[in-house]
């Protein structure tokens, strides 16, 4: 029982992670890279 | 001739179950036919399940054409995969990239997938031993919450689920329940004044080279740090890539029509094939459904309740109802939000946000995905 709330915990915690870590990478890729004008 | 009739004649050998896995064929075709529900996925599983169940068929016997499919495309996670890519290519992720934040509301949706598997595991190995549920059958049917035909076949087969068919059927057939089933937890969650909040329709410009960029750096990102999500995580941007690089349309377009729609046919009908009525025929399948609903309506919530604490957070310039959009059945829970936000205010356009979160929810779903394959085995 303890296992699958340890799963339910440590799941949604790598969830958030990688996609903070996404989150991230696209605020830092939408500030370096400024759309062209044919964009 | 020493031949009993019932060893060549088929109706000699139809008993209830059977015959109630015939019924059930016909009802999915008819829902996909008259109904429009789901059709390209209803009619080839209805299909399935009928040619899978006529007796002394023999499609699903050892050499029979639904084990062989099963065997090439489902055991070796090969037809969810090519599937991915036709998605891959048929996603805009514009409106997600022009609204990062909206990432963050893609991950609180998975929600549905971890709660529902804690449920699961309750009522079965958990602590009720009610029903034949073990770790790894639980985290199956968590997966329907990802709202995701394909990360659900690819999860379940992989962790060796006995309820892979019932698993996938629950999660294709709820998608098209979306709009049934996140109206009134997105109005039972908020109130009015939230609903009505309206956002700007217009976003920041992304340039052409992010949206080229993205798929590669998703890929790395996920692949580094939950490595079991990658063939999923890797096909769907692959099938990306092939859109947005703008130097292989004759491809991309191949992955979004000839690929998904072949794959597809062939994945329903398996699926349908897997669905003989000694293994659907169990208590489990119902549970297996309403554990469905469960995870949907769990999806949502969490979806909305982050939403509500990014209006509180942002001044309420954020409506919460964008949250729900959060699960990644694409794009109809969009649409949803859609919807429900003219509802409260007949002005207030939330489909380009909604979309945001939606897109972010099939990543999330993915991420998801991986981390039940990842933690499983460590705990099972």
């Amino acid at each position: 029982m303890l296992d699958a709330f340890w799963i339910v915990l440590l799941g949604m915690a790598l969830v958030f992670g990688v996609l903070g870590l996404l989150l991230g990478a696209m605020i830092l890729l939408n500030k370096l890279i400024r759309p062209r004008e044919k964009d | 001739m020493d031949i009993a009739a019932g060893e060549f004649l088929g109706f000699l050998n139809l008993n209830w179950q059977l015959a109630t896995m015939l019924v059930v064929g016909g009802v999915l075709i008819y829902l996909g036919i008259a109904k429009d529900v789901e059709p390209v996925l209803l009619i080839p599983i209805g299909t399935g399940i009928l040619l899978a169940n006529i007796p002394l068929g023999g499609l699903v016997d050892e050499g029979g054409i639904f084990a062989i499919l099963r065997q090439a495309g489902i055991d070796t996670e090969l037809f969810p995969l090519l599937i991915f890519v036709g998605i891959g290519a048929m996603i805009d992720f514009g409106p997600f990239l022009e609204r990062p934040y909206t990432v963050l509301l893609g991950a609180a949706a998975q929600f549905g997938i971890f709660g529902t598997f804690f449920l699961v595991y309750l009522l079965g190995d958990g602590w009720l031993h009610i029903l034949d549920f073990s770790l790894r059958d639980a985290a199956s049917i968590g997966i329907i919450g990802s709202a995701d035909g394909p990360t659900s076949i690819y999860v379940s087969t992989v962790l060796g689920s006995k309820y892979a068919a019932a698993i996938v059927v629950a999660a294709y057939s709820y998608m098209a329940l979306v709009p049934i089933i996140q109206p009134p937890i997105m109005r039972l969650l908020t109130t009015k004044e939230e609903r009505s909040v309206r956002m700007p329709v217009k976003a920041t410009a992304v340039s052409q080279r992010t949206k080229i960029i993205f798929p590669i750096v998703t890929v790395l990102i996920v692949g580094l740090i939950a490595p079991k999500a990658t063939p999923l995580i890797g096909f769907l941007m692959f099938g990306n890539l092939l859109r947005e690089c703008g130097v292989v349309e004759r491809l991309s377009l191949a992955a979004q029509n000839e690929l998904a729609n072949i794959t597809t046919i062939l994945l329903g009908i398996t699926v349908g094939g897997m669905m003989i009525a000694s293994e659907f025929l169990k208590p489990e399948t119902i549970i297996i459904f309403v554990m469905g609903i469960v995870a949907f309506a769990l999806d949502t919530g969490a979806g909305v309740i982050l939403g509500k604490i990014m209006y509180l957070a942002s001044g309420r310039k954020i409506n919460p109802l964008i949250g729900a959009a959060g699960i990644s059945a694409f794009p109809m829970s969009a649409r949803v939000v859609q919807r429900e936000g003219l509802k409260a205010d007949p002005q207030n356009h939330l489909l380009m946000h909604a979309a945001g979160a939606n897109t972010a929810g099939q990543i999330a779903s993915v991420v998801a995905g991986g981390a039940m394959l990842m933690l499983i085995p460590l705990f099972g």
